[in-house]
């Protein structure tokens, strides 16, 4: 019986890091790199967008160690070139952080459940995160993706995305969630079969406040935005050009700006990925394409939006590319600063690179015209390294 | 393996006290046993004439050990071959005195402290980890079953191997001999499966040296031998079917042990250490004096730089050996004997490093019982008994079993009983004694309260009047503390999105609710929302659902504005901390109970710790005997 002994001082260890948990115990802070990227394939929560009150961003921080990566929630009021904390307090965030735009400085926060909380407390603030009010909660776990709440412009109905694919609606005050469709349904939709939807990505409204939903179609050439057209779902993507009719193409962004709905999309795969931007300011029936933008085997690790339908996208070995909106072309980034988790739009056309290290949050500048980085803000955020464990 | 790990420190002083006191109290009733057996035995054999005494004899004994010394033929043996005064031939003297002291040893080796929390996590369950998944989920089981009760597991397991080991010294022959070789096999084959594995035969990394194909599968084989009838001792055949299959083991130990690609043949490959050398020196770790620690540790260093050497003697004196053994000529054996028992020692101090140092050590390994099979199977082979030597059973008067188990002919027949007789059925009532609490304690679903005490201590007992409060349940309803008077009360503070110990703490009063059955119409299991920022009630609704409280009747999850709850954690001195930067709320977990006039008896700092299904069902059996205490006090 004595011959595991390696084995069983391994699982002295695991014993003895098991009586460390606790409920909101706080530990001593350790350093450790900050979780970068979700896996690949999926869609990384970090982002950021901007509204007329100011501009958000979210990223995780902390370590990947025992539950200590905490996301969190920055602002930066229109007009200021300062960066906030503002991750909303109550619960442990580990899980990630969903956002969704009411317009002006208000947002609902979604926390998406980790460890042994099975549903989706949700929280809102009208005033750029300086106060927060707890919603009445999401029965289900939230979806993985960033598109997975949207708020409808006008009526204030929220929209989640599941994390079983099925889409849930509720009317303002959020007391009662009623399920609009299930990817199953969805894919079985008259509009919607010759997409072959096997999987759903994000939710939007469009600004006349339809609901839109993502997903990735099997159909070459097919972009998986569908539309509900009073109870009828039916295919409301943009048409991709010829050259790419023959490829897969995958929605990995779709989020409204104001009055703009804009998409990300990738079409192919492996090495022959390319990338295109879609925006739209209707129903979805008259789409504006991008230029693809070759990815080379890079991935998607961040998106920002912007006002007026400017993207940036962090892709992995720390590049970035920017798109002004509708008729632009993409625009490489200078080299990014080492760490950067999220590129952040500012309103006078510049842009910010928030690089994590552990729990410090480094602001970069890119102004207008200039050709180098710089630094303009350093953030240390008080993470309670084992706060979750 | 979900159910394995307590997760309690192997050396919890609670836990331990507990197990020392338990074999404490199990050890005066085993010497109870005892003396009242010997006093009846020699009171009756004093009081009893001898005439009675001869009739008892005369039908049998009256007792399954008739054929003992006392009925045994006279000496007529060969000596040498045959034990004087019993007629057991050598080979299974070596057989009997030896398996029973090593049986004595592994008991006591169970009696360690660390066992009782430590075996299921820290041997068994690293031991399956590497074995298919299938090997790991029948394992599980019992280790699950020993980590919830490891008071009774513990013990049980110190008294039924000692019992068997006494059991195997003190009966050379007759049935009760026999008896105690059969349950050799059925609990030696219950380690094997359950303890060891199946001696990790089916782990990739099997090897010989390591201690394939088990120690106790070796225990078994030779309690089976020692089972096998008297007639069979006259014959060369266990002599000659134990070497042989010794040999076939060797020989197949010897091929696996050459086969390449399994990391023997390098003593270092790329700077790692091969597979006998990463052995060796984390074996050499092992807590034991430094001198046999410095050996084993010279022969990792001898290994790391002559890994291919080494290799091949092990393997040329695996196949050697095994093929000696085979051949069943004497001539061939006895050397290659001497050769295997010689490699055997060296493997059991520079490899196995005894095997029973760490404080979790559960027997001597494979070393000792291989050399004393094959031993064993030499003697048979070579030193039969003579046909005088060992009684004709036929030839002796049997009672039937009506006399023997006649009330009236008891006294007769213990005082015609021999000694190992009356030895063996203490021993039986050892074994009993060892597995009856096992036995009874699987029959509860829960674990023993004794892990949450581990965990939090003994609750602290009070008496004074429980705060009151005014709040309102998950159905929207207006409870006050007031308002349950009459009741039993367990109270405790829950963050609803909580993602750690709350959720756990939920479960464990849903099942404290289930043990109270038909209690629980007298109990009310409160919660009171320990954060103020989710305070609505649909985040209490939303709670039940995650931990199926939602449909337990006396269930009653309480909110209230901020100020009305900050106003209860104030009056119950609860200190609670809103963390910034995605931190759940800061709060500790606690229990109070209230009994029927509104006076906290009770409180349980209550952390539930590390939430493995032992420690909550722990958690949950000691809420509910609380509440019963609280109502049996009413």
């Amino acid at each position: 019986m004595n011959g595991s002994r390696r084995l069983a001082a391994f699982a002295l260890i695991l014993a003895a890091a098991s009586f460390a948990a606790g409920c909101g115990n706080t530990a001593p802070a350790g350093p450790g790199p900050a979780t970068q990227a979700a896996a690949a394939g999926s869609v990384p929560l970090s982002s950021a967008f901007a509204t007329a009150a100011g501009t958000w961003a979210v990223t995780v921080m902390g370590s990947r160690a025992d539950y200590n990566d905490f996301w969190q929630l920055f602002a930066r009021p229109a007009g200021s070139t300062r960066w906030e904390l503002v991750t909303p307090p109550g619960v442990a965030d580990n899980g990630g952080l969903v956002l969704a735009s009411v317009g002006g400085g208000s947002l609902i926060a979604a926390f998406r459940p980790s460890q042994d909380l099975a549903y989706t407390p949700l929280t809102a603030t009208s005033d750029l995160g300086q106060t927060w009010s707890s919603a009445n909660p999401l029965a289900g776990a939230l979806a993985s993706t960033p598109d997975a709440l949207a708020v409808a412009p006008g009526s204030g109905r929220l929209l989640a995305l599941l994390a079983d694919d099925t889409a849930e609606l509720a009317a303002p005050g959020y007391a009662s969630w009623s399920t609009l469709v299930t990817q199953r349904n969805l894919a079985m939709a008259p509009g919607a079969k010759r997409c072959g939807l096997v999987n759903l990505t994000a939710a939007a409204f469009t600004p006349s406040g339809v609901p839109l939903l993502a997903g990735n179609c099997t159909k070459p050439g097919t972009v998986g935005v569908l539309a509900d057209q009073a109870g009828a779902w039916q295919l409301a993507g943009p048409a991709l050009p010829a050259a790419l009719a023959h490829q897969t193409v995958t929605v990995l962004r779709l989020t409204r700006i104001a009055d703009t709905t804009v998409a990300l999309l990738a079409a192919g795969s492996g090495r022959g990925t390319t990338l295109l931007a879609a925006w739209t300011s209707g129903d979805g029936s008259h789409w504006a394409l991008s230029p693809p933008f070759p990815l080379n085997g890079a991935q998607l690790t961040a998106a920002s939006f912007g006002s007026g339908g400017a993207v940036g996208v962090l892709l992995t070995a720390n590049r970035g590319e920017t798109i002004a909106g509708a008729g632009a072309s993409w625009r490489s980034l200078p080299a990014l600063p080492p760490s950067t988790a999220t590129l952040a739009p500012d309103p006078a056309g510049g842009l910010d690179a928030l690089a994590v290290h552990s729990a410090t949050l480094t602001v970069w500048q890119l102004a207008p015209g200039t050709a180098g980085w710089r630094t303009s803000q350093t953030i240390n955020v008080p993470i309670q390294f084992g706060s979750s464990g | 393996m979900p159910g394995m790990n307590s997760g309690l420190d192997v050396g919890d002083p609670i836990v331990v006290a507990a197990f020392k006191a338990a074999l404490l109290h199990q050890g005066l009733i085993v010497l109870l046993i005892f003396g009242l057996l010997g006093i009846a035995w020699v009171s009756l054999r004093a009081w009893l004439p001898g005439p009675a005494r001869g009739d008892a004899l005369a039908a049998g004994g009256a007792t399954p050990g008739a054929a003992t010394p006392d009925a045994a033929t006279p000496d007529a043996a060969t000596p040498g071959t045959a034990t004087p005064g019993t007629g057991e031939p050598l080979w299974r003297q070596v057989l009997r005195i030896g398996f029973g002291s090593l049986w004595i040893l592994d008991g006591i080796l169970q009696a360690q402290p660390k066992m009782a929390v430590g075996l299921p996590s820290q041997v068994i369950e690293p031991i399956a980890a590497s074995s298919p998944r299938w090997v790991q989920e029948v394992v599980n089981w019992a280790g699950t079953a020993w980590s919830y009760h490891p008071m009774q597991a513990g013990a049980s397991a110190v008294w039924i191997q000692v019992g068997i080991g006494i059991w195997l010294l003190v009966a050379p022959r007759g049935a009760w001999s026999r008896l105690a070789g059969l349950v050799s096999v059925g609990w030696g084959l219950v380690v094997w499966v359950f303890g060891e594995a199946f001696g990790g035969i089916f782990a990739p990394g099997l090897t010989w040296l390591f201690g394939a194909p088990g120690a106790v599968l070796i225990y078994s084989v030779a309690g089976l031998l020692i089972a096998l009838p008297e007639r069979t001792w006259r014959s060369p055949l266990p002599g000659r079917l134990t070497l042989g299959g010794m040999g076939l083991f060797l020989v197949g130990m010897a091929v696996l042990q050459a086969w390449p690609g399994r990391g023997f043949w390098q003593g270092t490959s790329h700077g790692q250490p091969g597979s006998l050398t990463a052995m060796v020196r984390t074996m050499a770790t092992t807590p034991q004096p430094g001198v046999l620690s410095t050996w084993v540790t010279a022969f990792g260093v001898f290994d790391a730089g002559h890994g291919f050497a080494v290799n091949l003697f092990v393997v040329v004196a695996l196949a050697v050996t095994g093929a000696a053994f085979v051949s069943g000529r004497p001539a061939l054996i006895r050397p290659a004997l001497i050769g295997f028992g010689v490699l055997c020692v060296a493997d059991w101090v520079l490899i196995e490093d005894f095997g029973f140092f760490g404080g979790l050590g559960t027997d001597p390994n494979s070393m000792l019982p291989m050399i004393l099979m094959a031993t064993a199977g030499y003697l048979a082979l070579t030193r039969l008994p003579a046909a005088e030597a060992v009684s004709d059973p036929a030839a002796r008067p049997v009672a039937s079993w009506r006399d023997r188990v006649r009330l009236v002919g008891a006294p007769a027949s213990l005082a015609a009983a021999s000694f190992s007789s009356v030895a063996s059925v203490g021993a039986v009532a050892m074994i009993i004694l060892g597995a009856a609490p096992m036995a009874a304690a699987q029959a509860s679903p829960v674990a023993d309260t004794i892990l949450a005490q581990a965990i939090d201590g003994n609750s602290a007992v009070l008496s004074y009047r429980a705060p009151g409060f005014s709040l309102t349940d998950q159905d929207g309803r207006t409870v006050t503390l007031a308002s349950l008077r009459g009741k039993v009360i367990l109270l405790t503070f829950l963050d609803p999105v909580c993602s750690t110990d709350c959720p756990l703490v939920g479960r464990e009063f849903r099942q404290a609710s289930q043990l109270l059955a038909a209690d629980s119409r007298h109990v009310e299991l409160v919660a009171i929302n320990f954060n103020p920022l989710y305070t609505q009630v649909s985040y209490l609704q939303a709670y039940d659902r995650e931990v199926g409280l939602g449909g337990v009747p006396n269930w009653r999850y309480l909110t209230g504005s901020r100020a009305q709850l900050q106003a209860v954690y104030r009056s119950y001195a609860l200190p609670l901390e809103i963390l910034p930067a995605g931190s759940m709320i800061g709060h500790g977990d606690y229990v109070f109970a209230i009994d029927q006039t509104g006076q906290v008896r009770r409180q349980y700092d209550f952390n539930p710790g590390p939430g493995t299904t032992s420690t909550q069902s722990s958690f949950a059996a000691e809420l509910a005997d609380t509440a019963r205490q609280l109502l049996g006090q009413s």
